[in-house]
C-alpha cells in the first residue's frame, strides 16, 4: 500500500454510478432492480460501508413528505417559496411525489423510522409551515443496511477508486470515466453507456475558522471533484452564486441539529437568550438572519436548550452524540459545557456548493438528466434544491432506473484513447517532480483564498482580486505541485477540484449582479433583488475551454404561486445590511 | 504495466467458513464478519453453528451478524443468544431480534415468554411488537401482570402496536401501572381510539404525580378529540410544568375548544415565549372572534415566533 | 523547493493490546472515509498515519474489539 504501481485496465459496464455514498447505492439498485441483465457498476473514492456524507448515519428525514402530514404541491410550494422562486418544479415534484415510497423501501431495509406508540411514523413539526420532520433512532445503520442490499443485488463495487474526468464519444454523448486507484495510482478506464454522478457536495472549499483543513461542514471527501468533472464534461452547472452555508457549533463544525433539538423545544438564541430568526424555512434568508445577529451587539449565537427539563436534555444529547457527528459529545465534555446549564456556542460555516441545503448543482431535469446525453446527477451535487438526504435517495433512484432505460437502447460508445493519454500525464504529473509545493499547503492558500475574497457579502472588486490570486494557484497547481504517493496525489487530485470550483464560485457570484438567496448571495454593490432582470436561472459551462454564463428561463410553474404567498413571506425579511 | 480486476470481491465461503474452526477466537470473530458481509443467506447455517461458540467475543459477534439477515432462520439462534450467559452477548441479540420483520418469526419469539428471566421475556416482547402478530396479542395480555415494569413495558408495546379495541381495557388498566414509563406509554398508545372510556382513563392521567405522564396524557386528548375533555385540560393549564401547559395548550387548539379562549388567551401574558406561541396556535385552530383583541395586543410580541403565529392566528379569525 | 516534516499531534489513538489487525483485520483501515489509517509493517497493529481526520468514528464504532479512539484535533478543542 501507498507505493505507486504503473497499472492501467479498462472494463465495460452498461450503468456507471460514481460515488457510493447516499444517491449513488441507490441509483446503482434502481437500475439493476430495473433491468438485472445489465452489469451495473459503482465507483467509490473511499469504501461503499462508511463513505459519503451519512458515513455516520444521518439522525432524522427534514423533508419527508408523508400522506396525511403534507402534500406533494405544498411542499413544491414551499421550496419555491423558500429558494425565492428561482426554481424548476418539476423535478421538485417528482422527488415528493415518490419520496414516501422510499421512506417505505428504506424501512424494507431494516432503517427505522420514529414511530409512535401504536406504529405509525411519528413526524415532527419543526418550522411553522408543514411537518416534513422524521427522526431515525438507528441512524447510525444506514450505510450498513445499504451496502448489504447492493451485495445482495450483486452490483459491482470499486472502492478507493477516485474519477479524474468524464469520457465523451465524438457526437457528444457520454462514454465512460478515467479514475485512478488511490492507494497505488493505478489508472481504470470505464466505459459505460450510462453514467451517474453521485459525489457529494462541494464542501472543501471554503476554509472553516480551526483552520483545520478536514474540519468541514460536510464529509471532506466531499471535495467538489463531480462538479469539476461535470464542468469539463461540458455539463452546465446552476446557480452556483448560491452558496450553501451552515448555522453550527462553533469550532466543531457540528450541524446545529435544529431539526432534531427543535421539536424537544430548544431553539437558536442571541446571547439574551432571545430568538431572533423570523425565517421560516431553512434558507439563504435566515442565514442572513443568523449572519446579522452574529455580527451585532446582541451576538454570538447559540442553540438554548438550558430551558428545558434535564431528561428532554439527556433525549437530546443521547440522538446527537449517537448518531451522524458523534464525537460531538466528546468536543463538549473537552470544554466541560453541559447542555443543562449553558447555552451553546454556534457560527456559520465555510461556503461550499450543495443544492442538499441551498441550490448550487448540475443542472438537471426530473429525470435527473444534465445537458450532457447520457449524463445523470443525483444527491447533493445535483441542482434539485433543499433536497437533503431523502432527496439523494429519491433522485438517485430515479436517476438509476432512467440510465437503466437509456442504456437498454444504446451502444457502448467509443471515447477517444488520446484523451485518456492525455489524462494519465496530467493526474500523473505531481509524480514526477522531485520536489515543490505539497497539496496540503496549496490547499490551504487556495481554501484561505476563498475565505478571503469569495465568501459573502460579496465585493465585486474583491472577487476580481481574488480570481487573480486563484490564477496564481493553478500556476502552482500545474508547474509545482508534488505528490510522494498515490494517498497525495489523491489529495493533488482534491485540490484540483477544489480550486475549479473556486473559479466557479467566482464566475457565477460575478455573473448575477442583484442580492439574492439572503446571505448565500449577498453582494454588497448590487444590494437588491431584481426580479426584472434575475428572476432566472444562471448556468455556467465550459465551452471551447473557457468558462462562460448564461440565462435560462425558469419552467412555467406546475403548483401555482398566489402573489399574496408570496408577500406574506416577503414581509418576515429582514435586511440583508448586518 | 500491470493490470488488475478492480472490483471488491463477494467472498469466497469455502475459504471463510474454514477459518471458523481456527484455534485462535480472533480469527473465528474475523471469519464471522467476513461471512456476514457476503449477504447471501447460504452462510447462515455456518453462523448458527457458531452460536455455541466457547468464546463469548465470537458469540457478540453472531449476535451482530444475524441481525443483518432479514429472515425468520436466524430467530432460532437469537433465541438461543438472547439468554446467554455473557450480557453483551444478550444484549446484542435481544437488538438484532428487534429487526425480525416477518410475522412468521412468532413462535419463537413467544416462547421467550416464560423465561425466569425478565431480560429474556421483555426482548421476547421487544422482537414481537414490530412483527404486529395476532397471536403475541394473549401472551403479551397476559405479561402486562409480569412483575418487571420492562416486561409489561415491551408487551404494552405489542398491544398497542395491534391497535385493536378490544384491547382498551387492558390498555385503559395500563394508565394506573406502579411504573411511570408504562403509564406514559399506554396514554400515548391509547390515542388511537375515539373511545369516551379511553378519553376518560387519559384525562385522568393528566393528574398523574409524574409531569412526563401528564404532558403524554395531554397530547394524547388532543389526538382522541374527545369535547368532555376539555375541562380537564383547562384545568392543566394550571400545572406547576411549563411542559405540561404546553401540551394543554395544543391540545385545546386541536379540540378547537372555543369554550376555552379565555383561558387559553391568559396565556398569552407567560414569560416563556413557547407558552406565548403555543396559545397564539391554538387560538388560530380555534379561530374564535372573541380572541382577536387578546392576539393584536401580542402583534408586535418580543419574540419572533410568537409574532409570526399571532399574525397567522388574526388570519385564520379574519 | 526542498520540503520539511512538521510535526502534528493526531487525534486516532490505537490500544495494540486490544487490536487484532494482526490477525487479518482491516476494519478501521477499510470503513475510514479520508483513508488515513494503515497497519503497520513493524507492529501489525493499526495506526493513523495522515493528519486529515473528519473525527466521524466509523474506525471507533467498526472496530470489533474496541481499540480505537477517536479524540477531537487539538486545532478545534
Amino acid at each position: 500500500m501507498d507505493d505507486f504501481i504503473d497499472g492501467l485496465s479498462e472494463v465495460a459496464c452498461d450503468v456507471l454510478v460514481i460515488g457510493g455514498g447516499t444517491a449513488g447505492p441507490m441509483a446503482a439498485l434502481k437500475a439493476k432492480q430495473k433491468n438485472p441483465a445489465l452489469n451495473v457498476v459503482l465507483l467509490e473514492k473511499a469504501n461503499v460501508k462508511r463513505s459519503g456524507a451519512i458515513s455516520m448515519g444521518m439522525d432524522g428525514l427534514n423533508n419527508a413528505v408523508v400522506p396525511g402530514y403534507a402534500t406533494p404541491e405544498q411542499y413544491t410550494k414551499e421550496i419555491t417559496i423558500a429558494n425565492d422562486g428561482i426554481v424548476d418544479q418539476a423535478p421538485v415534484f417528482k422527488y415528493a411525489s415518490r419520496c414516501y415510497d422510499i421512506i417505505q423501501e428504506l424501512d424494507r431495509f431494516g432503517i427505522r423510522f420514529q414511530r409512535n406508540a401504536n406504529g405509525d411514523y411519528d413526524l415532527k413539526k419543526v418550522h411553522h409551515l408543514g411537518t416534513y420532520v422524521l427522526p431515525m433512532p438507528n441512524g447510525e445503520t444506514v450505510k450498513k443496511a445499504l451496502y448489504r442490499q447492493l451485495k445482495r443485488e450483486r452490483i459491482l463495487i470499486s472502492n478507493r477508486f477516485m474519477a479524474t474526468r468524464l469520457l465523451t464519444a465524438k457526437d457528444g454523448r457520454i462514454a465512460g470515466a478515467v479514475a485512478v486507484n488511490t492507494r497505488t495510482s493505478e489508472f481504470l478506464v470505464l466505459r459505460a453507456k450510462a453514467v451517474i454522478l453521485c459525489m457529494g457536495a462541494a464542501g472543501r472549499l471554503g476554509l472553516p475558522h480551526s483552520g483545520y483543513l478536514f474540519g468541514t461542514y460536510e464529509n471532506p471527501t466531499n471535495s467538489g471533484d463531480g462538479y469539476a468533472m461535470a464542468y469539463h464534461a461540458g455539463a452546465a452547472l446552476a446557480n452556483l452564486e448560491c452558496y450553501q452555508i451552515n448555522p453550527l457549533i462553533k469550532d466543531y463544525n457540528g450541524p446545529a441539529c435544529a431539526y432534531v433539538a427543535g421539536p424537544f423545544g430548544a431553539y437558536t438564541a442571541n446571547s439574551e437568550g432571545k430568538r431572533f430568526i423570523e425565517s421560516d424555512y431553512w434558507s439563504g434568508q435566515m442565514m442572513q438572519e443568523f449572519y446579522n445577529e452574529l455580527q451585532s451587539g446582541k451576538g454570538p449565537v447559540f442553540l438554548k436548550l438550558n430551558h428545558l427539563h434535564p431528561d428532554t436534555v439527556g433525549e437530546i444529547a443521547d440522538i446527537l452524540h449517537r448518531v451522524e457527528r458523534p464525537s460531538r459529545g466528546r468536543f463538549h465534555t473537552a470544554r466541560g459545557t453541559d447542555y443543562r446549564e449553558t447555552m451553546i456556542e454556534m457560527h456559520i460555516s465555510e461556503i461550499g456548493f450543495c443544492s442538499g441545503h441551498s441550490a448550487s448543482g448540475v443542472f438537471v431535469d426530473e429525470y435527473a438528466r444534465t445537458t450532457v446525453p447520457g449524463l445523470y446527477a443525483a444527491g447533493d451535487m445535483a441542482s434539485v434544491p433543499h433536497n437533503y438526504m431523502l432527496g439523494a435517495f429519491t433522485n438517485g433512484a430515479v436517476a438509476g432506473e432512467h440510465a437503466a432505460e437509456a442504456a437498454q437502447e444504446t451502444d457502448l460508445p467509443d471515447y477517444d484513447p488520446d484523451v485518456v493519454r492525455f489524462e494519465r500525464t496530467r493526474v500523473l504529473a505531481p509524480t514526477r517532480r522531485e520536489d515543490g509545493i505539497p497539496p496540503n499547503q496549496l490547499e490551504y492558500k487556495v481554501r484561505r483564498l476563498v475565505n478571503d475574497y469569495l465568501q459573502p457579502p460579496k465585493v465585486t472588486s474583491r472577487m476580481r482580486i481574488g480570481q487573480q490570486r486563484l490564477a496564481e494557484a493553478r500556476q502552482d497547481l500545474e508547474t509545482a505541485l508534488v505528490a510522494r504517493n498515490p494517498h497525495e496525489l489523491m489529495r493533488s487530485l482534491e485540490v484540483s477540484s477544489i480550486l475549479d470550483c473556486a473559479d466557479m464560485a467566482a464566475h457565477a457570484s460575478l455573473y448575477r449582479t442583484e442580492s439574492r438567496w439572503g446571505l448565500y448571495h449577498n453582494r454588497i454593490d448590487h444590494p437588491e433583488k431584481d426580479d426584472e432582470n434575475w428572476c432566472c436561472h444562471a448556468l455556467l459551462r465550459k465551452v471551447d475551454g473557457r468558462m462562460i454564463s448564461e440565462k435560462r428561463a425558469i419552467q412555467p410553474y406546475i403548483v401555482p404561486i398566489e402573489t399574496e404567498e408570496r408577500t406574506a413571506y416577503e414581509r418576515l425579511r429582514v435586511s440583508n445590511q448586518a | 504495466m500491470a493490470t488488475f480486476d478492480p472490483f471488491e470481491d463477494f467472498g469466497d465461503a469455502e475459504e471463510i467458513v474454514g477459518r471458523l474452526s481456527d484455534a485462535d477466537p480472533a480469527v473465528r470473530r474475523l471469519a464471522v464478519i467476513d461471512l456476514s458481509e457476503t449477504a447471501t443467506p447460504d452462510v447462515l447455517l455456518h453462523l448458527l453453528a457458531m452460536v455455541e461458540d466457547s468464546d463469548a467475543a465470537v458469540r457478540l459477534q453472531v449476535a451482530i451478524a444475524l441481525g443483518d439477515f432479514d429472515t425468520i432462520d436466524t430467530a432460532g439462534g437469537l433465541v438461543k443468544l438472547v439468554m446467554d450467559p455473557d450480557g453483551s452477548v444478550a444484549s446484542a441479540a435481544a437488538d438484532s431480534l428487534a429487526e425480525l420483520k416477518d410475522p412468521a418469526a412468532a413462535p419463537p419469539l413467544l416462547s421467550l415468554g416464560t423465561h425466569p428471566d425478565a431480560f429474556v421475556r421483555a426482548s421476547g416482547f421487544r422482537g414481537l411488537k414490530g412483527l404486529r402478530s395476532r397471536i403475541a396479542l394473549g401472551p403479551a395480555l397476559n405479561a402486562m401482570s409480569d412483575e418487571s415494569a420492562q416486561v409489561r413495558g415491551e408487551a404494552l408495546g405489542v398491544i398497542a402496536y395491534l391497535k385493536l379495541e378490544e384491547t382498551l381495557p387492558s390498555l385503559i388498566a395500563a394508565t394506573r401501572d406502579a411504573e411511570a414509563s408504562v403509564r406514559a406509554e399506554a396514554v400515548n398508545a391509547l390515542s388511537f381510539t375515539k373511545q369516551l372510556a379511553a378519553a376518560t382513563a387519559v384525562a385522568a392521567a393528566l393528574r398523574d404525580d409524574v409531569w412526563q405522564v401528564r404532558a403524554a396524557a395531554a397530547q394524547s386528548l388532543g389526538r382522541i378529540g374527545q369535547a368532555f375533555a376539555v375541562g380537564s385540560l383547562v384545568a392543566g393549564l394550571a400545572d406547576e410544568y411549563w411542559q405540561v401547559r404546553q401540551k394543554c395548550l395544543s391540545a385545546l387548539g386541536s379540540l378547537k375548544a372555543q369554550s376555552a379562549v379565555a383561558d387559553i388567551s391568559a396565556q398569552l401574558a407567560s414569560d416563556l415565549p413557547s407558552l406565548r406561541k403555543e396559545a397564539a396556535a391554538a387560538l388560530g385552530e380555534i379561530a374564535d372572534p372573541s380572541a382577536r383583541q387578546a392576539l393584536m395586543a401580542h402583534a408586535s410580541d418580543t419574540d419572533p415566533d410568537v409574532r409570526k403565529t399571532v399574525r397567522w392566528a388574526l388570519t385564520r379569525i379574519g | 523547493m526542498p520540503l520539511a516534516l512538521s510535526p502534528t499531534a493526531i487525534p486516532v489513538i490505537v490500544d495494540e493490546a486490544k487490536c487484532i489487525a494482526d490477525k487479518g483485520c482491516t476494519v478501521c483501515v477499510d470503513v475510514c472515509p479520508l483513508d488515513v489509517l494503515r497497519i503497520s509493517d513493524l507492529t501489525g497493529k493499526a495506526y493513523m498515519k495522515f493528519d486529515e481526520c473528519w473525527y466521524c468514528m466509523p474506525c471507533e464504532t467498526d472496530c470489533p474489539t474496541g481499540a480505537v479512539t477517536v479524540n477531537i484535533p487539538y486545532l478545534l478543542r
